[in-house]
């Protein structure tokens, strides 16, 4: 186990026991969060879903929702707590530290930063902190988007900026407990930072992943607020917002945090996931206009580049790939698609020739993916961004969870997220007592 | 240069210290560092300069003074104009905490500003004595001769003219002053920070003399003055339009000052005026993209929200009569609040809300009243917002330095070509009218140019979607609208004035700084001016009610180049925000 912060010594030495005591894991958990993170390498028992609030639906609040997944439990399947923070803020993406004590949830649009405190009682998070002056702390950082564990310190991958609500964006840091650290601004023409660059040096942000072993530190790009909050159909056929969108990669020294490479990877690349086996020097992401699958990898010399490898779905149907997952014996990569609300499993034993070996429809739109460590258990949600979903009819929210026996997605349970007067579902994570004992 | 100092008590070694201690310091350390040894320590970090206010505390006081030549002159005038440092003394004082300390530390400042241009020019340090028996001017001159000798901005030596002078002006500053039996004086050290203006901006007792401190509040004041120049720039180009524009229509009750046009700016420039904090006027008239948003055909508002219509530039608007797309408003004094209570835009709860949200705020705190003499109200929302926006003025183009200023060279002659279709075969000029002294490009009335109706009709059953450069999709319009919500037909003008002959009309817009606002039309549905100049080309969307000077023009290749090089010689200079 790497080292971690505890907040004291007596609950420190207890997790070092706890840890020992664990199974030896594979290097992840659900979707391959950070290697700093404590990991939860056994059966998940709560799902904690970043919900966004929906005008006209209950209390119209983004809120963190807690569902129960213990087999065998009496609420198995339900929900059990929900804590709403007042307001929406495009509520998207969260992380753990690396404690795991404290969840971080973001909302895109106020820039507001969200503490719950998963560990007092993994059953009922409490909100125990708001962060909201990160725009004028961060020098006009907008869109806290990916939260990233590092030692006593999270990583945050922003979207866009206060000075134009456009692409050109930072990587920020902020301590444990919350206190604002440093900009990273992201390598942009004319502020390269000595990067070495393909094509062009953008300035966009996504996810940011670490390879500790390599001192590597990746990040992705995809649009600025104006895009991101701006109603999708309108989006596209508007041609000068098309034109905002991320084409980059930048491979960073981790350690100094300075950019080293401005990969050439367009079409909108989001997620990153490292592989996670020694010697598994790459990472895959996919692009969600293109619709493809890229691999970064180290090549013979240790120098970093990028490959299309795969399509998933026909690009030219604009299935909108949203959210990966690799498994942790890095073969399996899950990826869903938004339009067609379809997740597809490929064979990536050869990283540069992914083979799709599954593929089903989950709902009428479809977006994240978690899976359990030892990739048995899968869960999908439903909602992409609050302007983004599809209207109508077609606006399923849901939570759906899944048995994987290595061929066919067995559904566990469903809920509706609408019915259930909650809102859009976005991220989830796993939480269980066990982590705390 | 320290043994050059004489200095005539015990105090002369701490002093030396303090000095010793403003020395050129190494390369990471160009500003002063606390005094060593005497007076208090200072255990923290100056703040940034022009990262915080320094609130006028009062008018610094005039008196009748003699200068250490012994020339009569006046308090006032010996820093008129100019930020000041201003401290009382006697010079036979042995107090290490008192006299010394201020003069060591003026000393102290005036060695860092000696290295800072711009302030040096700026800061007069001024010490007074009150001392009228033993400080005589010759007196003065010994004690300020070895201080001048190092070199720094003006550092004057004064004693009051008299002793009436001499009550006056300690009254006027607060300073009391004991004499004891023996003769000794004593008083409670204060330094004053005075402003060009002449108002005191801060006093340092004892316990806060440190010059880092002093350094940080007089580069903020410089800092401010800066500010100032360019609302009195603004101000001014208010008062006299770059060439090619008529002069600027201001109101006769609340005409623009600096006061009220820099209020103005950070109105416009505040996220905190919306409801969540996202947005402010900037965030879709930005300045850097011309005052408009350029990428964007329709601007995105509050929580997302969609706009109708395409965010119009803001440069010269000081001389549009109806204003919005549809000319709904008729004075940018009220339109400046429908913005911020839209509910798709900044979204306020309500007029109060706002109010209070700026009483709430301390760095408004007086700047109404510097602007208004009263504070927060709606009115004064709109008038401070309208002075601003009213000095984005946006002249000078080439255009302008070839028919209104006579340089035979400012246009090129594919632009000059354009000029002549422009007011000829192509009749532009007919909407987009130039006069004889000036040229606004606009005849101010509403027309239906066929875009609004067109995009009302069935439309497309595919769009062409460039996903990224080159890689093109067509993609059903179903689909577009499984993932968009319905929009609803523009009727412009109509909606504003029920008339049936309004439909699909929208106010001429000007076409000044064209370059710089794309996308185009009232939709931004055209992305360049060449597309607009090839819509216009094929005669629009003929329908009836089009206006008929929107017609087929016939225009080759070369003609509708030569229309866009005129149109992009219309960028008039860059305005400062």
């Amino acid at each position: 186990m790497r080292s971690r912060t505890v907040a004291t010594a007596v609950i420190g030495m207890l997790v070092v026991l706890a840890a020992a005591l664990a199974p030896a894991p594979a290097r992840a958990d659900e979707p391959c969060q950070s290697p700093y993170i404590k990991r939860l390498t056994g059966q998940e028992e709560f799902v904690y879903v970043w919900t966004l609030g929906v005008e006209g639906l209950g209390d119209g609040s983004d809120k963190l929702v807690t569902v129960d997944v213990r087999p065998g439990s009496r609420t198995y399947g339900k929900v059990v707590h929900t804590v709403s923070v007042g307001g929406r803020h495009e509520a998207h993406h969260g992380g753990f530290t690396d404690d795991r004590r404290y969840f971080w949830a973001g909302g895109l649009d106020t820039s507001k930063i969200f503490i719950f405190d998963v560990h007092t009682d993994p059953a009922r998070p409490r909100l125990v902190k708001t962060i909201d002056d990160f725009v004028q702390a961060t020098d006009g950082i907008v869109g806290p988007h990916t939260f990233y564990a590092v030692p006593g310190r999270m990583l945050i991958a922003a979207l866009s900026n206060s000075r134009d609500h456009g692409g050109p964006t930072a990587i920020v840091e902020y301590t444990n407990d919350g206190r604002y650290v440093a900009t990273h601004w992201i390598p942009i023409e004319g502020r390269t930072r000595g990067a070495v660059v393909e094509k062009a040096a953008d300035g966009y942000g996504y996810d940011v992943r670490v390879l500790p072993r390599r001192n590597v530190m990746l990040t992705s790009s995809f649009t600025g607020w104006s895009n991101y909050m701006m109603d999708f159909g309108q989006m596209l056929k508007d041609a000068e917002a098309m034109k905002r969108f991320g084409q980059t990669v930048v491979v960073w020294d981790f350690h100094t945090r300075t950019p080293r490479k401005v990969l050439h990877v367009p079409g909108a690349p989001l997620e990153i996931r490292f592989a996670n086996l020694p010697g598994h020097d790459y990472a895959f992401t996919t692009t969600a206009l293109t619709s493809k699958i890229w691999l970064i990898h180290a090549d013979a010399q240790g120098e970093w580049r990028a490959r299309e490898v795969a399509d998933i779905g026909d690009p030219a149907k604009v299935p909108l790939p949203v959210a990966i997952t690799l498994s942790a014996d890095d073969r399996t990569l899950w990826v869903d698609s938004f339009m067609d609300g379809t997740t597809r499993a490929y064979d990536v034993s050869n990283p540069f020739a992914p083979r799709q070996i599954y593929e089903k429809k989950i709902g009428s739109q479809l977006n994240m993916v978690s899976q359990s460590w030892d990739g048995k258990r899968l869960y999908f949600t439903s909602s992409v961004l609050a302007r983004w979903d599809k209207k109508g009819a077609e606006n399923e929210q849901y939570l759906k969870a899944y048995d994987w026996d290595g061929t066919t997605l067995q559904e566990r349970f469903a809920l509706d997220f609408t019915a259930l007067g909650l809102g859009r579902a976005h991220l989830m994570r796993f939480g269980s007592a066990a982590l705390y004992r | 240069m320290l043994g050059t100092l004489t200095i005539r008590t015990a105090v002369a070694a701490a002093l030396a210290a303090v000095l010793a201690a403003s020395a050129p310091a190494g390369a990471h350390e160009p500003g002063p560092r606390p005094p060593a040894g005497v007076g208090p320590r200072f255990d923290y970090e100056p703040p940034v300069p022009g990262t915080y206010r320094l609130p006028p505390v009062k008018p610094a006081a005039d008196g009748g003074v003699l200068d250490a030549r012994g020339a009569r002159r006046r308090l006032r005038e010996v820093m008129a104009g100019r930020l000041a440092l201003l401290s009382f003394i006697y010079t036979g004082c042995h107090d290490a905490t008192g006299c010394p300390l201020a003069t060591a530390v003026l000393h102290q400042v005036r060695a860092a500003v000696a290295r800072d241009r711009e302030l040096a020019r700026r800061l007069t340090l001024v010490t007074v004595s009150f001392d009228l028996a033993r400080d005589t001017p010759p007196a003065l001159a010994r004690y300020a001769e070895p201080l001048r000798r190092v070199r720094g901005p003006r550092w004057e030596f004064l004693v009051p003219s008299s002793g009436r002078e001499l009550d006056s002006i300690l009254t006027a500053y607060g300073q009391s002053i004991e004499r004891a039996a023996d003769g000794t004086l004593s008083h409670v050290l204060r330094v004053y920070l005075i402003d060009a203006r002449g108002q005191i901006r801060n006093v340092y007792g004892v316990d806060f003399l440190d010059p880092r401190l002093v350094l940080a509040d007089l580069r903020t004041l410089l800092l401010e003055e800066r500010a100032l120049t360019r609302d009195e720039a603004a101000l001014a180009r208010i008062a006299a339009p770059p060439l090619g524009l008529p002069p600027v229509p201001v109101p006769a009750d609340t005409p623009p000052t600096a006061a009220r046009i820099a209020l103005g700016r950070k109105l416009f420039f505040d996220r905190r005026l919306s409801r969540n904090g996202t947005m402010s006027c900037a965030m879709c008239h930005l300045p850097q993209q011309g005052f408009t948003n350029r990428e964007l055909a329709r601007p995105v508002g509050v929580e997302g929200r969609s706009l109708r219509r395409n965010a119009p530039t803001l440069l010269n608007v000081a001389y549009v009569r109806q204003l919005f797309h549809d000319g709904r408003e008729v004075s940018l004094e009220t339109q400046a609040l429908a913005p911020m209570l839209d509910p798709r835009e900044m979204a306020n709860p309500s007029p109060g809300a706002i109010l209070a949200r700026l009483r709430a705020l301390p760095d408004y705190d007086s700047l109404f009243e510097q602007a208004f003499g009263a504070g927060p109200s709606l009115d004064r929302v709109g008038q401070a917002l309208a002075s601003y926006q009213r000095t984005l003025l946006a002249g000078n183009s080439p255009f302008d330095r070839w028919y209104f200023g006579g340089q035979a060279t400012a246009l090129s002659a594919e632009a000059r070509e354009g000029f002549r279709l422009f007011t000829g075969r192509a009749g532009c000029a007919s909407c987009h009218t130039i006069e004889a002294r000036f040229a606004l490009f606009t005849d101010g009335a509403f027309h239906d140019t066929g875009v609004a109706w067109a995009r009302a009709g069935a439309g497309e059953s595919v769009i062409a979607v460039e996903l990224v450069p080159g890689f093109v999709v067509p993609m059903a319009r179903q689909v577009i609208e499984s993932v968009g919500e319905p929009e609803a037909p523009d009727l412009g003008r109509h909606e504003v004035t029920l008339d049936p002959d309004d439909r699909w009309r929208f106010r001429t817009p000007s076409l000044r700084n064209v370059a710089l606002t794309g996308p185009y039309m009232h939709d931004g549905s055209l992305s360049s001016l060449r597309d607009v100049v090839e819509f216009y080309n094929r005669g629009g969307a003929p329908h009836p009610g089009q206006d008929p000077r929107v017609r087929p023009l016939g225009l080759d290749a070369r003609e509708t180049a030569a229309l866009v090089a005129f149109l992009e010689s219309l960028t008039g200079e860059t305005v400062d925000p």
